[in-house]
């Protein structure tokens, strides 16, 4: 069936609709993942967002459904210029399964010239509709994208997952499951919490460290979050990652912006400032952190974009927070970033052994 | 036999650490200096120095410290006097905060011997300890201030730490 993509510019791109027929709308994303289209899919970080694969094909590399970042998916739609059948894994194909996830997707669209306009114009609103006459134009003008994308992924019930280690709660922004993979593997014993609770509430749990996680949106939509954050900064070691990084940095009265060419890739090169070392990690987001506000706050850049020279990490010079933009539970895109946790859980036990010690001395 | 239980990645991110924490800890690093203890001491503090250099763009002092004239395991007779300079240092370290690096704490005794030898080299506001490796078996009151990592080891057992710029590659063996 003939579909169309539909830009908040105008711009019509026509194709042939899979999936769901609904009709969608939400911010279009462009991703330059060529493998961990699954993961993608099923990233909470891609609530409200209509996600465009560049790779030509999709699914070559298979559809591996024990890869799910969340149980349900999170997109409001794909565009992809044509899927094929793998052969590692060709008991589902990519189209099916978009199909059974109950997505609309729209494929033979010329992905490559949309990636270019969109990298011209930046991101903007986009639908996929069955026409495209006026009616759709106007309906795509009046969207506006909900400002409760965090409220729609964010867990409404605490829930634990249990272990033998460090106490940690994790504020879920928009929570991977890979990022809980990563906490079970270092023995961490975690609560996941609603990302409105209260700073009190998560003092009752006694955590030895918390962690804001990644998800969706603007972050000046989550003012509550960002008290309770100021609040609990001065008690408990902080890892902030992606929103939660933007969100920990306006807390401490610095400025975010978005980013001229947002970074939507799974494998995107970031540089240690300390020792030099390059990094390639997983990417997925549309803010920075403004560099101008950096230089006068409490925080020094630790990681930065290879390609833009965007900051991609911070840490604060005396509390004991680290966070980075970029997503080291990578899913998808390689494995280099999983340092950051055993950091962080460094920076716990670094924080123990001082109070230890002072408790000794005293 | 000898086996590897730190590799160069975890060596890395463990000197990164220890430098991310003398900033957390010392709110201005102004009055800092670095002085490691030879040999694979001063390579720490080289380190440090150049991290520091990159995140807060200060270049702190690092000078190097031989503690051979202060050990306290060779006799009086087997000490050469004459060896023993009055300033071991080529840096003032007066009302500085010293840093002092070295790569294993272990007895302690290195240690002691360093604080002798940096005392007698002027005086500084405040002496810390930074090392790679604690193994434990302290036999003096001293402990680190800034650890890579704890590894506790039996005192039958070696830990033999490898750096890049002496031995070609970073890790720490343990035998």
């Amino acid at each position: 069936m003939k579909r169309y993509l539909i830009l908040e510019d105008g711009t019509v791109f026509p194709g042939e609709g899979f999936g769901s027929s609904i009709i969608t709308t939400g911010q279009l994303v462009i991703s330059n993942n060529r493998t961990g289209i699954e993961q993608s899919v099923t990233d909470p970080n891609t609530e409200g967002q209509i996600l465009a694969f560049t790779i030509p094909s999709v699914g070559s590399s298979g559809i591996n459904r024990d890869f799910y970042e969340s149980i349900n998916s999170q997109c409001k739609g794909v565009v992809i210029g044509s899927s094929s059948l793998s052969t590692v894994d060709n008991s589902v194909s990519f189209e099916d399964w978009i199909a059974g996830l109950k997505i609309p997707g729209i494929k033979n669209v010329d992905v490559r010239a949309l990636s270019k306009h969109i990298a011209e114009h930046g991101e903007m609103k986009a639908s996929i509709m069955d026409t495209h006459d006026e009616h759709a134009m106007d309906q795509i003008k009046a969207l506006v994208l909900p400002p409760d994308l965090v409220k729609r992924v964010s867990t409404k019930q605490s829930y634990p997952n249990p272990n033998m280690g460090l106490k940690i709660v994790i504020v879920d922004l928009g929570l991977k499951y890979s990022t809980l993979r990563q906490l079970s593997y270092r023995n961490c014993n975690s609560v996941i919490v609603n990302y409105n609770s209260t700073a009190d509430e998560i003092e009752n749990l006694h955590p030895d460290g918390i962690i804001y996680s990644n998800g969706p949106g603007d972050p000046k939509d989550l003012p509550n979050t960002i008290k309770t954050i100021q609040i609990l900064q001065k008690k408990y070691p902080l890892l902030g990652i992606g929103l939660g990084n933007l969100l920990i940095a306006l807390a401490n009265d610095c400025q975010i912006e978005r980013l001229a060419q947002p970074h939507h890739e799974s494998s995107l090169a970031v540089k240690e400032v300390a020792s030099g070392k390059i990094d390639f990690v997983n990417h997925n987001h549309s803010y920075t952190l403004d560099q101008k506000y950096i230089g006068s706050s409490d925080f020094i850049v630790t990681n930065v974009c290879v390609a833009d020279g965007s900051i991609e990490g911070i840490r604060h010079e005396y509390l004991p927070i680290m966070c980075v933009l970029f997503e080291p539970e990578a899913a998808p895109g390689p494995t280099d970033g999983y340092y950051v946790f055993d950091e962080f859980i460094d920076l716990i036990d670094s924080v123990k052994q001082q109070e230890g010690a002072r408790s000794q001395w005293n | 036999m000898a086996k590897e239980i730190i590799d160069g990645q975890t060596m890395t991110r463990a000197l990164t650490r220890i430098t991310y924490e003398i900033i957390e800890r010392n709110k201005g690093i102004e009055d800092l200096v670095l002085i490691g203890i030879k040999t694979r001491g001063v390579f720490v503090a080289h380190r440090i120095e150049s991290r520091l250099k990159q995140l807060e763009n200060i270049n702190i002092p690092v000078a190097e410290l031989d503690i051979t004239p202060y050990r306290d395991d060779q006799t009086h007779e087997e000490k050469d006097i004459s060896k023993v300079k009055t300033n071991p240092l080529d840096i003032d370290i007066n009302d500085k905060h010293v840093i002092l690096t070295d790569d294993v704490l272990y007895t302690g005794r290195t240690i002691r011997a360093a604080m002798d030898a940096l005392m007698s080299a002027g005086r500084p506001k405040k002496i810390s300890l930074a090392v790679l490796v604690d193994r434990g078996h302290r036999e003096l009151p001293i402990r680190a201030d800034f650890v890579g990592k704890n590894i506790p080891t039996s005192q039958k057992e070696k830990i033999k730490v490898s750096m890049k710029e002496i031995d070609g590659e970073d890790k720490i063996e343990i035998e």
